[in-house]
């Protein structure tokens, strides 16, 4: 079977996973800065060279996300939901939901057992419903993404928001942080805010355990457990929750290949 | 008689004084963080820009959205009101108000100088001048320049997305593309009228429509709406000030009906002070981050 590669040009993210006989060899995420050309190849790049491989080794290579048409190899283009659920199907072979939320959309995706798309439901209208508002909000507060889900654990009381706009609730936290409000405090009140505007989503569909959240936003743990008291299910996250798009996008076009 | 209207709203803040026929004074100014000191010092300024003092003027009524802090006023009324008292004032045959605020955006139905429905979007930035700042910000143009410039575009750029911070994005990617500005501006404007238009359509639009607010201001937005919704829209002269007019009218009604005695009584009770939220000194001043 060999080397397969599998791409996920996101809006924000771009990912590259490395398969070496249906198994995961190495992965890579980095930034995509506005330039899809040049963080797809920087990203395969990277994810080749972890395990020492070069391009020329790779028999095909899989590829999904916002700028996928900027990737300069020859690749095989998969849809989003597709690559998703087959990603998450790979690593938890027990999902029935999906949760993902990107920078730019909220996805509910229903597996059937053998990581094929049930149903769908994508929300991709308002940035509330998406990592973009975690991003505006980061900025706000100048704390890293990467701390919300620890400091939002440390809230005492969470702060409220009146709106689910992300410029008006720009504005809020602005406001907030004035009057003094801990930054846990906001980043708590801003989780809830999301969670409610996702679960309002999810409760459209009816969903079954296990179910899996992925996007960079299941990386906020705080939000994660409200989305859990929310949606009323235990929720599950990868051990690297962004790469899930990339595995599918590797596995589905190697087995369209080898058949 | 002497009156005043004030109209603190979440971006600007406008005053109107009148004599009861002529306005003798009118002002906008950007509404700050601290809308009671910006009260006074906007009050202090029409009145010396007509030469009166806070106890020459017999009434004052405050509207917007920051109406409550206004310690010196003698009655608040809603900014929807003033807004439709101050067209009906200006244009009585004007039916429907289209009022693009700061933050948010309203339609109005008029019918014998009475409000007789209203709908309001306050909860998304679309369709609202906090759209169009973001938007001029992140092109890098004077936010009083795009109406104008997309108004010389050939070839609007296509703008689908009705999300700011979404429209943001698909604006950059167009330029990265290689559109010019104009064409951008034009889609923006193409795509917050398709917007505006379908909440004012929930109310039935009949003639003359009348566009109020800071968007009336922008030409470019005031054609798009035109060519959306199918006719000439009617634009005041100075279309910030139409609910600070309205506050200044209401103001002028409410006085003739009170005695003498009962207006001395209403200023005594006026609050001079600039007590402010900011000055308290039972709040911490403490800045966490």
């Amino acid at each position: 079977m060999g080397y397969t590669a599998g791409l996920d040009i996101g809006s924000a993210y771009s990912k590259a996973v490395v398969f070496e006989d249906g198994e995961l060899v190495s992965y890579y995420v980095k930034p995509t800065s506005g330039n899809f050309s040049l963080a797809a190849d920087l990203v395969l790049e990277e994810a080749l060279q972890k395990v020492g491989l070069s391009l020329a080794k790779l028999r095909y290579i899989g590829a999904c996300g916002l700028g996928v048409t900027f990737i300069s190899e020859t690749f095989n283009k998969i849809t989003e939901l597709s690559c998703h659920t087959r990603g998450v199907h790979y690593l938890m072979p027990s999902v029935r939901t999906v949760i993902e939320i990107g920078n730019q959309s909220a996805r509910v995706m229903k597996t059937t057992p053998k990581g094929k798309v049930a149903d769908s439901l994508v929300s991709d209208k308002c940035a509330t419903g998406s990592g973009r508002i975690m991003q505006i909000i980061s900025k706000v507060l100048r704390t890293d993404l990467e701390q919300f889900g620890k400091l939002s654990e440390k809230a005492t009381k969470p702060a409220k928001f009146t709106t689910n706009c992300a410029v008006f609730l720009e504005t809020e936290a602005i406001s907030r942080v004035a009057e003094g409000t801990p930054r846990e405090d906001i980043i708590a009140g801003l989780n809830q805010t999301l969670a409610g505007k996702i679960g309002s989503m999810v409760h459209r569909m009816r969903i079954e355990a296990d179910c899996v959240m992925t996007g960079g936003v299941a990386l906020n743990a705080g939000l994660v457990a409200m989305m859990e008291k929310e949606i009323g299910l235990k929720i599950q996250v990868p051990e690297q929750p962004m790469i899930t798009g990339a595995i599918g996008a590797a596995l589905i076009t190697a087995e369209k290949a080898e058949n | 008689m002497f009156v005043a209207g004030i109209d603190i709203g979440s971006t600007i803040t406008k005053i109107v004084i009148s004599n009861g026929t002529e306005i003798l004074a009118s002002m906008a100014t950007p509404t700050s963080a601290e809308h009671r000191r910006l009260a006074f010092r906007v009050m202090d300024d029409a009145l010396a820009s007509c030469f009166l003092s806070y106890n020459e003027i017999e009434y004052i009524v405050a509207t917007g959205y920051g109406r409550i802090n206004v310690p010196f006023a003698d009655q608040q009324v809603t900014e929807i009101t003033c807004h439709m008292r101050g067209i009906n004032f200006l244009f009585p045959n004007v039916r429907t108000i289209i009022d693009i605020g700061g933050q948010d955006s309203k339609g109005i139905k008029v019918k014998d100088g009475k409000q007789v429905d209203f709908i309001m979007n306050d909860k998304c930035a679309a369709g609202t001048g906090r759209f169009f700042e973001q938007i001029a910000d992140v092109l890098g143009v004077k936010l009083e320049d795009i109406g104008e410039m997309s108004l010389r575009s050939k070839n609007p750029a296509s703008i689908s997305s009705l999300c700011t911070v979404f429209a943001e994005q698909e604006a950059l990617l167009r330029l990265s593309e290689g559109a010019s500005i104009e064409d951008i501006l034009a889609g923006i404007h193409k795509a917050n009228a398709s917007r505006i238009h379908s909440m004012i359509g929930k109310l039935k639009i009949e003639q003359d429509v009348a566009i109020t607010g800071g968007g009336a201001k922008n030409l470019g937005l005031v054609r798009a709406l035109e060519q959306r919704i199918g006719f000439p829209l009617v634009v005041p002269p100075e279309p910030l000030i139409t609910g600070a007019l309205g506050a200044a009218l209401i103001a002028r009604e409410t006085a003739t009906k009170l005695t003498p005695q009962q207006l001395k009584e209403k200023k005594a009770k006026r609050r001079l002070e600039a007590v402010t939220f900011f000055d308290d000194p039972k709040r911490g001043s403490e800045i966490v981050l």
